[in-house]
This record gives C-alpha cells, structure tokens and sequence, in this order.
C-alpha cells in the first residue's frame, strides 16, 4: 500500500485455544485480505498473566501493535493514554461500521465520546442444567419464562427425588454469578457515584442467593472439591450452574457425554426481568504503534463478517455483529448451538450491564465476594 | 574354665544380637524419612498416570497400573493391526471388546447401546479441527452379542462382545467408545477399563481402545508433548523447552567454569588494589535477593546494556537468551567457592614456577586450573543445578514467544494452559515429573559432586 | 622492551582475571544496586521521567497495608523456618551419620527434594494441598485411625517401660530409649493392636473428610497466637519450604559431624555420659559454625521467598502468601495499574537492609567471631 512498504503487525492476546483460534484468523481472513498490501500479522500469545505483561510491554515500549482489552480492566489503560482512539479510522473505513456492532458491547468500550476498541465476541450467563437429574425426577426442565420461584421449586423437588444425593445450583460466592440476579431485582450499582449496597434490590437478590444455599438448594463448587460451575455439573452432584458459553468446551474435555441444555436466567418476581453481566474482550491499537494504520486494516480483516461467521459456526465464541443475531447456527439442533443462543440472546434479556466497575477494576469487588 | 568360655560367648552374643537390633532401629528411623522425602515424588509420579489425579479418595490405586489393563490395552492395539506397545486402527482390521453388566432384578436386560463417537476437543489447537475425519464416520459396528449370562443374588450378570470393524481403506490413531445402558445397570469390568464413566453410571467411556501400552500408561506424559505446540514453527514446545533450558544451563555453565576460576584465582593468590574491598563487596552481594536489583537489570536489558548491543545491530535484550545469559555470565557465589578452593592449595608448586620465570597466565592455566579438577565438577553440578531450576530471572526477561521459555516458566504456563476452571492436573504434574528427570538422573550419577558442592561451599537459597 | 611488556603483562594480570566477572558484577550488582536506592527516593514510574521525591516512598510504604503484611509475612517466614530447618537438618545428620550398608542409598533420596525446581516441587505440594488433596486425605485418615494409634503408642510406651524397669530391677545399665528394645516393643504392639482390631474392639472412626482449606484462605493460624498467627497458606509454603532445604543443610551438618573427633565421645563415655549428654555437650558445641553457616544461609534464603508466592500465584489470597520479594516484584509489575518503580525499590532498600541486619544480629548474638569467610 503505503509503496509497497512491508509491514507486519503484531498482535498480542491470550495463550490457549485464543493463539489456536487467531492464528487461524490470520490464515483464512488475514492473509489472504492484505497479502498484497503487503501486511502481515503475527500472533504472540502470552500465557501468563496478560495483564502485567501487557501493561509492561507498553512500558517497554515493546508492545504489539494489537492487543486484546478485557472491558474489566480497559479502563485504566485508556485513561493512562496507552490505547489509540479509532473514531478516525472508523470514518475512513469501509468494511468496519460502528453500527454494526452490537450497540451494548461498543458502549462498554466509549470513554467521552471516542471509541476505543471492537468488541471480536462477547459472553453472558446462562444457567446450564443436567438434563439426566431432571428427567429422572420427573420435573420440566428450567426455561426462560421461570421466576426465581419457580426455578427454586424445581431445584427443590430434584433435591428430594435423590434423597438429597444431589444439589440444586452451584453457587459460586462471587459477584460475577450473585451480581446478575441483583440487576435482575433492579440494583444499580452506583447512584450519584457512590456504591450502593443498602438498596432493597440488593438485600433481595442477596438473600434468595444465599438462601439457597441454607435450604439445601445449592452447593459452593469448593464444597465439592471443585473451582467452579462448570467443574461442579462435572461431578453431576449439581443440577445447574451459572455460566457463560465458556463452560462449553470445558465441558467436551470433561464431561463428553453429559446431557445438559441451556435457558435465560430466571426472573425476578417483582420487576418480571432477567439480569445479566456482559463480559467482552476488544481489540486495541497501540496508541505508540508505528504501525497503526496496517494495524487497523487487521482488525478490519479479524472482525471482518467473514471472520465472525467463521467463529461462530465453529462454536468458539459469540461475535459481536448485530446481523448474525438470526444466523442459522442458531437454530442447531446441538446442545452447543443451543446454549451459546442463550448466551447471545442473554445478552439484550432484561437490566444487563456490562461486566466492570469504572476504574476500579477487581479492586471493587475483593471485600465483598469474603 | 569351659563356664568361663561359654560366658563370654554368651555375652558376645548378646553384643551381636543388641547390634542387629540397633541397626535394625536405624534402617527403621532412615525408611520412614525416605518415605517422607521420596514419597512426595513418587505419589506425584503415580498419580500424574492417572485420568483424573484429583479424584477422591487419593489413592494409590491407579487403573493404569494394573497388569489387567496393560494386557487389555494390548491385545486391543493388536487387534486394530499396530504394535501392541504404540497401537493404532489400520484398514480391515476388527477390534473385539468385552464387557460385563449387572441387570438388577425388575430391569429389563438388553444390550448396550455402542457408539463410536465423534469427540470435539474443547481446548487448544485440537478445538478447531472440526473439519477433520473422523474414525466414526468410516468404522462399522457389528450388533452386540450376548456371550454369557449368570443368575445372582439381586440379578443377573451379563457378558456382551462388542466389535468394530474398519472397512474403509485408511487408518486411524484412535478409536473411542461409549457404551449406554439403562439407568440402574452396573458396570463390572471390561477388557480395559473406561476412562470416565457418566451419566449417573448409564456411559462408559473410552478415549481410545487402540492406543496401546505405553501411551495408555503414559497418556498425560503424551499430551503434554503433543498439545502444546508453536503453530508459527510447528516445533512442540516442551521438547524445545527442555531443549533450551539445556542449552542455557550448558553455556552458563561454561562461561561460569572459565570466569569463576579465572576471578576465584586472582582473589586468591595475586595482590592488586582494592582486593578486600572486592571481597566484601561480593560477600555483601551474596546476600542481596535478585528482587532487589531487578528493576535496573531489566531496564539494562531493555536499553540493550546502554545501548551498545545497537553497535551489533540488536536491539533490546528482553526476551533473547543473549539477555538471560549475559546477565548471569558469572555468579558471585561461583566466584566465592573457586577462591575458596584455591587459598586452599599449597603455594609450594605456584612458587617454584614463578621462580623458573612461569607468568601467570602460565601458572593460572598450566598447573592450577588442573589442581582444579575436583571443584571444577562440584561447580559444574551446582551451576547446572541453578541454571536449570533458575525461575525469577527468566520470569523477567522471557515473555513471549512461548518457543523463547525455559523449561520452569514453561511449566508455569502449564497452570494457565490447563486451568479452564479448575486445573487439569493429569498433565501439569506429568510436566513436572518430566522435567525433573533430568536433574535426577544427573544427580545419581554424579552424586558424589552434588554433596561436595553442597558440603563445600554451603551456597544454594 | 620485551620486559617492560611483560612486566605490564604481569601487572595487569589480575584486572585481566578479573574482567569477565568485574564486567557483570558492576554492571547487574554494584551498579543495579545503587540505581534501586536512587529509584527509591523517586515517583519513577517506567513511562516518565523520575522525579526526587525524598524519603516520601518510604514513609507511604508503612502506611500501605499490603506492605506491612508483606513485612510481617516475610519475618515470620524466615524465623520459623530457619528454626524448625536447623533443627530438623541437625536431627537428621545425627541418624544419617551411621556407617551401615546402603546409607548412600538414604542419602539419594533425602536429598532430592533439594536438586529439583521450586516449581517442580511447588506444583506437586499445590496438587497435594487441594480442598481433595493428599494431605486432607491423609488428615482424614489419621483422625479414622487415631484410636488404632493412640492404643498403638500407649502400648508401645507401656512395654518399652516394663522391659526397661526390669532390666534395671535387674541392675543393668540401660537407656530408657534403648533401641533394641524399641524394635521388640514395636513388634509386640503392633501384634496386640492388630489383635484388638481384627476381634472388632478397636474400630474406625466414622468422620468425615477433612476440610482444611490450605490455600484459598485468609484465616490464621494458630488461631490462639493472636497477632503473632499466620495466613494458613504461608504455613503451606512453610511445609514446603523446610522440607525442600531440610536436605541441604542435613549434608553441611553431616560433613561437621564427621569432622567431630572420637576421642571426644570416648572421654565422655569414660566418665558416664549418657547419650543426650553426648549430643548436647559434645555434638552441638562442635558444630558451632556449622549452624551459624546453616541459620545465615537459612535466613538470607527464607527472607527472598519469592517463587512459591509467584507459583501459587491466584490460588490464594495474595495477603496471605506474599512477601517482601514478591511486592518488590508485584509492585514493579503490577496489573491493572502504573508500575510504582519508586515504591518497589523502597522496598527493595529495605528488603537489603532487613537482610544485612539480621545476619548482622545473628552472628552478634551466636558469638561467632569469624564471618562467612569460614
């Protein structure tokens, strides 16, 4: 392009399936877009703890030129003026529109007035049940129209069909699963910029989440010996959990034959709403890249609709364009399938905010998930 | 005179026979500390041959030590037409399986249903070969055969043949199985047995019938080679891992062995200025944790030593092993145990030399490296033994690519690459076992020079 | 001419010896160290340029909180473990120092835990103490089986008591820990608990399975100690850590006690000492360095903890694993927020200090007149 001038791009994102899934990208979408313009990209995955490493590197000044940005962190690093504002690119763009993208996912990522980042997929909860418990019991399995009554009916009536051999719901004792059902009961996080937890709508969510727990209705994954949701339906000691489509592929390693179906999150009874987090990752130019308009022509190429139908077909994340909402993916008939519409329908059900907490980052929640 | 005689022998004997017991006590005492020192390991070995390590009860009790199991395993890879040790399922070869239920009384005794399933990887780079073969769409399953039935106390106990042909002309690596039953119907045993059982006991299932004895022992050992590989040069990570550290600790070990005699010696025997001062200084630096002057080493390293690696056309030192290397050339506590040892010699061969009009390069290299010997291997051990377990230092300087890490910062992307929730222990702990190998092995070889190191200098932690 | 250029020669050689290490100490030591104290006084911050800002850094690090729990874990680390090491290395050259066959054996595998990898061996102890770990299932095992051994210990001590008194009824001189008689009282209540059991009298224990959590916690133990306790997975580290050095030391007391001359015991044993008196005015006199070198290098050791806390990592709760090094480290590097350069390096100077002071007290207080040089 630039005279033939030969650039490659460097991105910077998470090790594990994420390199496996990039490098694919940058095979079938990447190279063959801008091969002649003469772009290239490379993956560096990194494995352990992408944060410091990233925020070292910017210091170093040996950063990618592309990077992922978790909205739980993004924040700050926006602020210290690491991450270049895109607005500009995106006026000159002609494959990559901001209204494309889902309008939710591209706020969380707006800070006043400019854009920094694209969303490449998104994830909400969903609550993931074990079809065997339910069927042996005789009961309906959960669905979208269940309040939170209801569903704690159900549990209970499982509990009792095996004798108390099974729980109802893994409760993971932190924010990211009890703060959906706060939302759900109409809490708002912050008022006036203050916290707000002596709000009624918290106490609500608080003690039906825990008193689960107390009734016999739900275990914590540590009771059980494991870590989390995912790992706890695992053991089939649970009738469901609270997760998002990341449980997934956990569950094709672990628990192959496992019977399980996915629905939204339960209603409140007062407000008739689900709650719901969103939790996204975005790609991010370095603002001291000195590559950033190849860099730009990349991310074009990795959120390209192409590249979305790609990953989305595959099962391996939830893309963040509106107009793959009614993609017959979806329509699958493969428990997978299944469940990453709910993740994708959780995503609009309800009062649904996005999985941070301004700058504080993890900060907010430590004292309160003891 | 003769009551004399036989009273001395008796009491000899009871000298003896309290020895005996004395000793007796001793291997008692010295057996329970090993268990204590050696057991950790060996449970960790044992259990990293399990599918799940961190089933409960923890015991010693691993399927994949059981003799019924490696004949299984191997009589199956026979049959799929591989070696019975590495297995695999070649074209027109059937595989014959046998497997025995209890059908409690009131459950209606029918077969179990076989499937050859299509199993999706949810992890790594194996998660996006959706578009592979699969053994499932070309092998063909022959209806279930009942082949023994026994009345029991509470039901009845029911033998099936199970077979699978593959009549495609390709072969395969890999045959999984799941059997399904009714709900209530036990699972006795098999001619190998299921690596998970599911579904409240309704699904037995297989990872691969065919793989043979020794990737059916070994099979986190396996994926910790064959899951984790660089997709921009295909190379498997850990082998390189291992081969990088090696590298690393050999030429650390070199330049140590030339610049720690060559410093120990001029401390030890030669006057120059500001010697004591030097001494202290290095005694002082002993004691001063890497965590302190990391930060200015790392940015040295980022400049590239001030900029002067520019003049060799480099750039920054992170993330090369030039950096890694460069900044430990020579450990102060190396330096300290060859000066320890050189003071230690006689003067006697030094003085005559100089008096025949030897140089000290001369005398350095001709008569005291040789005297050397001895703590030039207990160094050896020592550095090689540090380099290789180095952690913090390659922590700092190595990120990123993954091709670039020692085998310790390796080994502690493990605990990301298999925690998708909660840790997949099966291949962290076989990842750590191997890599502990080598320096075991080294150590009973050269045990001699591990304890002289340690005795001699008292330098480690 | 030819002399004046070896003479040169000869003058320059140590600098020449010298070069390769003076290159990389005063580079990566000398000159580090001095940089981290001026970073000390500094706001430096990896992207601007530092700013003095006196002796700021030092005064904000005792008011952080993270900081003074990562002081008081660092301390506490280090005194008990150099404790209970020493101890334990001691104990365990004394039974290693028997000339019987096979001891090489012994000595091969009491030392391995010290030439493998802290990350090795980190992992393995991270596996073991898991909520479903090892160490829980041994746990619950004993509490099952604390009744079969606490009948197995009393009739141990019962028949080892009978079988001394009546030889000393008897007149003969013999030690209440006599080992030849251990061995038959051992063999005795073995016999007699497993009697007990099989007949059904002594039975298990239904319990249920301990639960300690040993690594994502934040509780502290001994829970009487009161300020002096600890997080519980500092002690997990501790476990780890003593038995990890444990060996090292044991060899360095083992070289000492060989160097011990018998001459010495074969007084003592004239004029009637028995074997404790042997150990504890003989044995440890004897080995006065040895144990100042094993607690100096214990203490500079256990006070630069850093790789267990790195390892654990978001397994525990950081309050209740870090230590000096690691915020070092953890500020430099933080995650979701800028380095903090000026502070590490405070603490970095402080961490320097700590050490130097300790190992300074140490040998004030041991007596020892001689350095490390010996």
């Amino acid at each position: 392009m630039e005279g033939g001038v030969f650039s490659e791009v460097r991105i910077v994102g998470w090790g594990g399936t994420d390199q496996s899934i990039v490098e694919e990208l940058i095979n079938k979408f990447v190279v063959p877009e801008l091969a002649d313009k003469g772009i290239t990209a490379v993956y560096e995955p990194i494995v352990d703890d992408f944060q410091k490493n990233l925020i070292n590197s910017l210091s170093a000044g040996t950063a990618g030129d592309l990077f992922y940005m978790d909205i739980f962190w993004a924040e700050y690093i926006i602020k210290a003026g690491q991450v270049e504002p895109l607005d500009n690119y995106l006026a000159k763009s002609e494959v990559l529109n901001k209204d494309d993208i889902i309008p939710s996912l591209l706020d969380a990522f707006t800070f006043e007035g400019k854009v920094y980042g694209i969303p490449k997929d998104f994830n909400s909860l969903a609550l993931v049940y074990n079809k065997d418990l339910f069927d042996i019991a005789y009961i309906q399995y959960p669905n979208e129209n269940d309040t939170w009554d209801d569903l704690e009916n159900k549990l209970a009536k499982v509990v009792e069909a095996f004798d108390g051999e099974v729980t109802g719901l893994a409760l993971a004792p932190e924010f990211a699963r009890f703060g959906a059902f706060a939302y759900a009961a109409g809490w708002e996080p912050f008022v006036d910029g203050k916290t707000n937890l002596m709000d009624p709508a918290f106490k609500e969510a608080f003690n039906w989440y825990t008193g689960l727990k107390e009734k016999g209705l739900g275990v914590m994954p540590a009771d059980i010996g494991q870590g989390w949701g995912g790992g706890a339906l695992t053991t089939e000691k649970v009738a469901a959990a609270l997760e998002g489509a990341w449980i997934l592929g956990f569950l094709r390693d672990n628990a192959p034959n496992l019977k399980y179906g996915a629905t939204l999150l339960p209603k409140n009874p007062g407000t008739g709403q689900p709650g719901n987090f969103i939790y996204t990752v975005a790609w991010g130019i370095n603002a001291n890249s000195k590559n950033k308009d190849a860099a730009f022509k990349v991310m074009e190429a990795l959120t390209s609709p192409a590249a979305q139908q790609w990953i989305l077909e595959r099962g391996l994340a939830i893309p963040s364009r509106k107009a793959l909402a009614d993609n017959p993916y979806f329509e699958k008939d493969t428990p997978e399938a299944q469940a990453n519409k709910i993740v994708f329908l959780g995503a609009s059900a309800g009062n649904v905010k996005p999985f941070k907490f301004k700058e504080y980052g993890g900060k907010w929640m430590e004292p309160r998930n003891n | 005179m003769k009551i004399q005689q036989n009273h001395t022998s008796d009491i000899n004997l009871k000298i003896k026979r309290r020895r005996w017991t004395n000793v007796g006590a001793i291997y008692l005492i010295l057996l329970l500390f090993s268990v204590l020192f050696m057991g950790t390991f060996l449970f960790g070995a044992l259990s990293s041959l399990k599918d799940d390590p961190s089933s409960w009860p923890p015991t010693l009790k691993t399927e994949q030590l059981s003799p019924k199991n490696w004949i299984g395993a191997y009589i199956l890879a026979r049959q799929g037409g591989g070696g019975g040790f590495f297995g695999e399922l070649k074209s027109g070869h059937e595989v014959s399986f046998q497997v025995t239920y209890k059908y409690p009384m009131g459950i209606k005794i029918v077969p179990p249903q076989v499937i050859v399933p299509k199993r999706f990887k949810g992890s790594g780079r194996a998660a996006l070969e959706l578009d592979r073969e699969f053994v499932a769409d070309f092998v063909k399953i022959i209806p279930v055969e009942e082949i023994g039935r026994i009345s029991v106390r509470d039901g009845n106990q029911v033998s099936y043949k199970i077979d699978i042909i593959n009549p495609s002309q390709k072969d395969f690596d890999e045959l999984p199985l799941d059997l399904l039953v009714p709900y209530k119907v036990d699972f006795l045993s098999a001619t190998l047995s299921p690596n998970r059982i599911e579904r409240l006991g309704r699904v037995q299932s297989w990872n691969n019938l065919v793989s043979g004895v020794i990737p059916y022992i070994f099979h986190n050992h396996f994926r910790v080679f064959n899951e984790n590989y660089s997709r921009t040069t295909g190379r498997r990570l850990f082998t390189t891992w291992i081969f990088n550290s090696f590298f690393i600790s050999i030429i650390k070990v070199l330049t140590t062995l030339m610049f720690a005699s060559m410093a120990g010696y001029a401390l030890a025997r030669l006057k120059f200025y500001g010697k004591n001062y030097l001494f202290v200084l290095i005694l002082f630096s002993m004691m001063i944790p890497g965590q302190v002057t990391f930060i200015s080493n790392y940015l040295v390293l980022r400049d590239g030593i001030f900029g002067l690696t520019k003049l060799f056309g480099g750039g920054s030192l992170l993330n090369t092993f030039t950096g890694l290397i460069i900044s430990g050339l020579v450990g102060a506590s190396a330096v300290f145990i060859m000066k320890q040892f050189f003071e230690g010699l006689p003067k006697e061969m030094e003085e005559s030399a100089r008096i025949d009009g030897a140089s000290t390069y001369q005398i350095f290299s001709k008569i005291m490296l040789p005297l050397a010997k001895p703590a030039l291997g207990a160094l050896t051990i020592l550095t090689f033994q540090g380099v290789w377990n180095e952690f913090f230092w390659p922590l700092v300087i190595i990120t990123s690519p993954m091709d670039k890490f020692t085998l310790t910062i390796g080994l502690l992307s493990f605990k990301d690459t298999y925690a998708s929730g909660t840790f997949d222990w099966g291949p962290i702990l076989a990842g750590a076992i191997i890599s502990a190998l080598p320096i075991i092995i080294l150590f009973i070889v050269f045990q001699r020079y591990f304890v002289e190191g340690a005795s001699f200098s008292g330098i480690k932690g | 001419m030819e002399n004046r250029w070896s003479s040169l020669k000869e003058k320059t050689a140590p600098y020449v010896l010298l070069s390769p290490f003076l290159f990389g100490f005063i580079i990566f030591f000398s000159y580090a160290f001095i940089r981290s104290l001026y970073f000390s006084f500094t706001d430096y911050d990896l992207f601007s340029v530092p700013n003095w800002v006196g002796i700021n850094n030092y005064i904000n690090l005792f008011k952080e909180r993270l900081f003074t729990t990562a002081l008081k874990n660092s301390l506490t680390f280090a005194i008990i473990v150099t404790t209970l090491q020493t101890i334990f290395a001691l104990l365990l050259a004394v039974a290693m120092n028997q000339k019987i066959k096979g001891i090489r054996f012994f000595r091969t595998a009491y030392y391995m835990p010290s030439v493998t990898s802290s990350i090795v061996i980190t992992l393995i102890f991270m596996w073991m103490f898991q909520r479903r770990g090892v160490i829980n299932y041994l746990l619950t095992l004993l509490r099952q089986h604390g009744l079969t051994i606490g009948v197995f210990l009393t009739l141990l001590t019962g028949i080892q008591l009978l079988l001394v008194v009546t030889e000393k009824i008897r007149g003969r001189p013999v030690e209440y820990l006599e080992p030849s008689y251990i061995v038959i009282s051992i063999i005795f209540a073995f016999i007699v608990t497993y009697v007990l059991k099989d007949f059904g009298i002594i039975k298990l224990a239904e319990v249920k399975a301990v639960d300690i959590f040993w690594l994502n916690t934040r509780e502290k133990v001994p829970s009487w100690a009161g300020p002096l306790a600890f997080p519980r997975p500092l002690g997990a580290i501790m476990i780890l850590n003593i038995w990890t050095t444990v060996p090292t030391f044991m060899i360095l007391y083992l070289a000492g006690l060989q160097g011990i001359p018998k001459v010495l015991y074969e007084a003592a044993e004239v004029d009637g000492a028995k074997g404790w008196q042997k150990f504890w005015y003989i044995t440890i006199p004897q080995l006065k360095h040895i144990t100042f070198l094993v607690v100096t290098l214990g203490l500079i050791g256990t006070l630069q903890m850093f790789d267990q806390v790195k390892i654990i990592g978001s397994q525990a709760p950081l309050e209740s694993t870090i230590t000096l090094a690691y915020y070092v480290y953890d500020s430099a590097f933080p995650g979701a927020s800028a380095p903090k350069v000026g502070m590490a390096s405070a603490a970095a100077v402080i961490l320097a200090l700590l050490t130097l002071t300790i190992v300074l007290i140490q040998k004030k207080f041991s007596g020892e007149g001689r350095d490390l040089r010996d």
